[in-house]
């Protein structure tokens, strides 16, 4: 008996091999799914520094040295590598859902329900934290944000403004993985990407259109004060604006693809 | 405009509302939309539907039915990035939540558990229900070490099944044994389970994962009863091995021996907490070292396992993150529909007896763990319950020393509670981990029939915690006390 445990034992430990969820329908990935994976491969080091900050940390506490800023770093390097996680999860299909029926759905139908996912739910709510978290950012930067204690880990507008950038990071993500189902079921075009993330797009031209008009007033009237330039007649009716560029934009790239497709077709 | 009157005899507007907003988000989820995005979607549709349909038309809505406006608008949702900031990025607690995922990858790495099964099962080998035994003990000590609940019940699975078949255990036992073991991970201090609820409890870390110590040994204690008791009534079910070696000194030698590096792992984390060397988060950090060692020492960490565990580490940080994000969206919505309240009358009308609000909570957990995993619930409803709990103002002994006592008390029924959301069909986490790793002649009717009484035996433990609350409030306050 002795030694049947030995096999069970060593194919145990072989089949409990770790693997690299980067890896995970390589194949399939798109730019924009190998930066966010590479990007997250990088920020995955912070873990072990984090280990090892926490170690040091408590080492030199037991020697009577407090160090504030090593407090500051360890929740800062634990919150900029959480958001990175967030789209890197985006990625790998990793976000928790009930299967109960889903698993028994067909492939096409599988692809539908992740595309309305990604482009009608989470995409809108990732622009909106993304915009939220600018303003945020932009905000601790103007003020010169510091740290509660004395000798703690200063300049944390450079965090906050870092938080924006992870959202668009997972905007990037959502993106791809949106393009990669699109592709299970249809041929990729781009007025077919602006349906399946119909309220995104919406947003974002309207927030575009926005930024774009706030700058042009700043630059070309020069009397203004800056928080009188949203009440401009032309970012008081962005909403509408936005929609019309949204509806230029899907017009231009439907009629480039048909002729796209009668070229293929004539060739 | 008929609908709403009618609808106005039954509920108002905003109960109504509450109520769809909740039927649309189960909707998704049975659609397969994964959990953060459904949270954030129905987050975002009701925010739309306040803020472009329902306030603008506020004064003709409440002609006919009670209507209190959402106040929704863009320019209050900036109020949510000083929430996120502040509760999950600059929160120092949570830092512990990386580091014990990392801490339990580590560990599966160590190859501890491999050596453990190989010790223990020459020790009880030729013990009735000596094997299942075996791995419930394992379970028991890779819970102290590990948070995630699949990786252990994978692991405890690969190792266990193939040994429990060859000896011709009964299938339904051999898998509810694993799954319950395995399972076992997430009440026994430190969990990530425990992490997250004392974050949204606001009660204190170290209370939480002290208090939790007896009350998951008991549970351990009782699967043990259990195993032992089937096999006296039901030999047949654990049949003994056909050549059995007689227990030497050297057995005992190799079990003591394959336990100690676990043991010592404990001791680390739980110890430094106890005697007061280090707070939670930093006895995490020193678990975590103390993994990454004890894989060094077994020779099987190289850079690429190294690599691929702080990646996995990453992975399931996120998908924890994505439900904390959009959790607190969620909530944010939900509060300016009026719904927090709305569900707190709900619960604290269901009776008088505080005792009995307690039960009526518990038992809308357990049949939630019927559909949801433990990060939902605990990111969903806890919130929802601490205003519950804090107004019932239970007399549980804090010793003087153990802030909100009964918060600590009911978090850790609940955590006993969501042990059996692993294990409850349809969708039970250990019971589809447990699956990829079995043989096909075991199926997942095996497997459901095998958890039943596992079941029952955690509902058995969760009475005695609701009985005994000191059990839960003793050891923080005695670790707490100087």
């Amino acid at each position: 008996m002795p030694d049947r445990t030995l096999d069970v034992v060593e194919v145990a430990a072989k089949s409990i091999a770790i693997s690299d969820p980067g890896d995970r329908n390589k194949e399939e990935h798109l730019w924009g799914d190998r930066l966010v994976i590479g990007v997250g491969n990088i920020v995955a080091w912070i873990f072990p520094i984090l280990m090892v900050a926490i170690v040091i940390q408590v080492i030199i506490r037991k020697f009577g040295h407090n160090q504030a800023w090593l407090d500051d770093a360890q929740w800062w390097m634990y919150g900029f590598a959480m958001l990175t996680a967030f789209g890197y999860a985006i990625t790998t299909e990793s976000h928790v859902r009930v299967d109960i029926l889903h698993q028994n759905f067909s492939k096409k139908k599988k692809a539908r329900i992740e595309v309305f996912g990604l482009g009608w739910l989470l995409l809108p709510f990732l622009g909106i934290m993304m915009d939220v978290m600018m303003h945020y950012g932009w905000a601790s930067w103007v003020a010169g944000e510091g740290s509660d204690s004395a000798n703690g880990l200063h300049m944390l507008y450079l965090l906050k403004l870092s938080l924006p950038v992870l959202f668009f990071l997972g905007i990037v993500a959502a993106w791809s993985a949106m393009v990669r189902h699109v592709a299970r079921f249809t041929e990729v075009r781009f007025w077919k990407l602006i349906i399946a993330a119909f309220p995104f797009a919406v947003f974002a031209a309207e927030r575009i259109f926005y930024y774009a008009s706030w700058w042009f007033v700043r630059l070309t009237n020069s009397e203004i004060q800056d928080r009188r330039i949203s009440r401009e007649p032309l970012l008081e009716a962005s909403t509408y604006y936005g929609f019309g560029l949204l509806v230029v934009i899907f017009v231009v790239s439907f009629i480039i693809a048909r002729n796209k497709n009668n070229n293929k077709e004539a060739a | 405009m008929e609908i709403l009157s009618l609808i106005g005899t039954v509920l108002n507007m905003n109960q109504f509302l509450v109520l769809m907003l909740f039927l649309t988000f189960i909707f998704m989820l049975f659609r397969g939309i994964p959990v953060a995005f459904a949270l954030v979607g129905v987050g975002l549709l009701f925010g739309i539907l306040g803020e472009f349909v329902l306030d603008p038309n506020a004064k003709a809505i409440s002609q006919y039915i009670d209507f209190d406006r959402t106040r929704i608008t863009y320019k209050k949702l900036f109020a949510i990035s000083g929430r996120f900031f502040g509760g999950v990025i600059k929160n120092p607690v949570l830092v512990a939540l990386p580091m014990f995922i990392f801490m339990g990858l580590m560990l599966d790495q160590s190859g501890v558990a491999q050596k453990m099964m190989k010790a223990m099962q020459a020790l009880f080998g030729s013990l009735r229900g000596g094997l299942a035994l075996s791995v419930m003990l394992i379970g028991i000590i890779l819970a102290a070490s590990t948070g995630v609940i699949g990786a252990s019940v994978v692991l405890l699975g690969v190792m266990g099944i193939p040994t429990m078949m060859n000896q011709n255990y009964n299938k339904e036992i051999a898998t509810g044994t694993i799954a319950a073991s395995g399972t076992l991970g997430i009440l026994i201090p430190p969990s990530i389970m425990l992490v997250i609820m004392s974050d949204q409890l606001a009660i204190s870390l170290g209370d939480l994962f002290m208090g939790a110590l007896f009350p998951g040994l008991i549970l351990g204690g009782l699967y043990i009863v259990f195993i032992i008791l089937y096999g006296i009534i039901n030999p047949k079910a654990m049949p003994l091995p056909e050549n059995r070696e007689p227990v030497s000194m050297k057995v005992i030698m190799d079990v003591a021996v394959s336990v100690i590096p676990p043991l010592l792992l404990i001791l680390l984390v739980l110890g430094s907490i106890f005697f007061g060397l280090a707070t939670p988060t930093e006895a995490s950090g020193l678990g975590a070292m103390g993994a990454t060692l004890l894989a060094l020492a077994s020779r099987n960490l190289n850079f690429k396992v190294f690599k691929d565990v702080m990646r996995q580490t990453l992975n399931t940080s996120g998908y924890i993150v994505g439900i904390f994000i959009a959790a607190s969206f969620f909530a944010f919505i939900l509060r300016r529909y009026g719904g927090d309240e709305i569900i707190e009358n709900l619960v604290t009308g269901a009776s008088d007896n505080p005792y009995v609000v307690i039960g009526f909570i518990l038992f809308i957990i357990f049949c939630l763990g019927f559909l949801l995993d433990w990060i939902e619930i605990t990111l969903i409803i806890m919130p929802l319950m601490l205003p519950v709990v804090l107004a019932l103002d239970l007399p549980v002994e804090g010793y003087g020393v153990v802030d909100n006592p009964s918060v600590v008390w009911f978090a850790i029924l609940v955590a006993v509670t969501l042990q059996t959301s692993f294990l409850t069909p349809p969708v039970g986490f250990a019971l589809f981990y447990l699956k990829g790793v079995c043989p096909p002649e075991i199926t997942l009717g095996h497997i459901y029939r095998g958890i039943i009484p596992f079941v029952l035996v955690q509902l058995l433990g969760l009475g005695i915690v609701f009985y005994f609350p000191e059990l839960s409030t003793w050891l923080p306050a005695i670790a707490y006390g100087n």
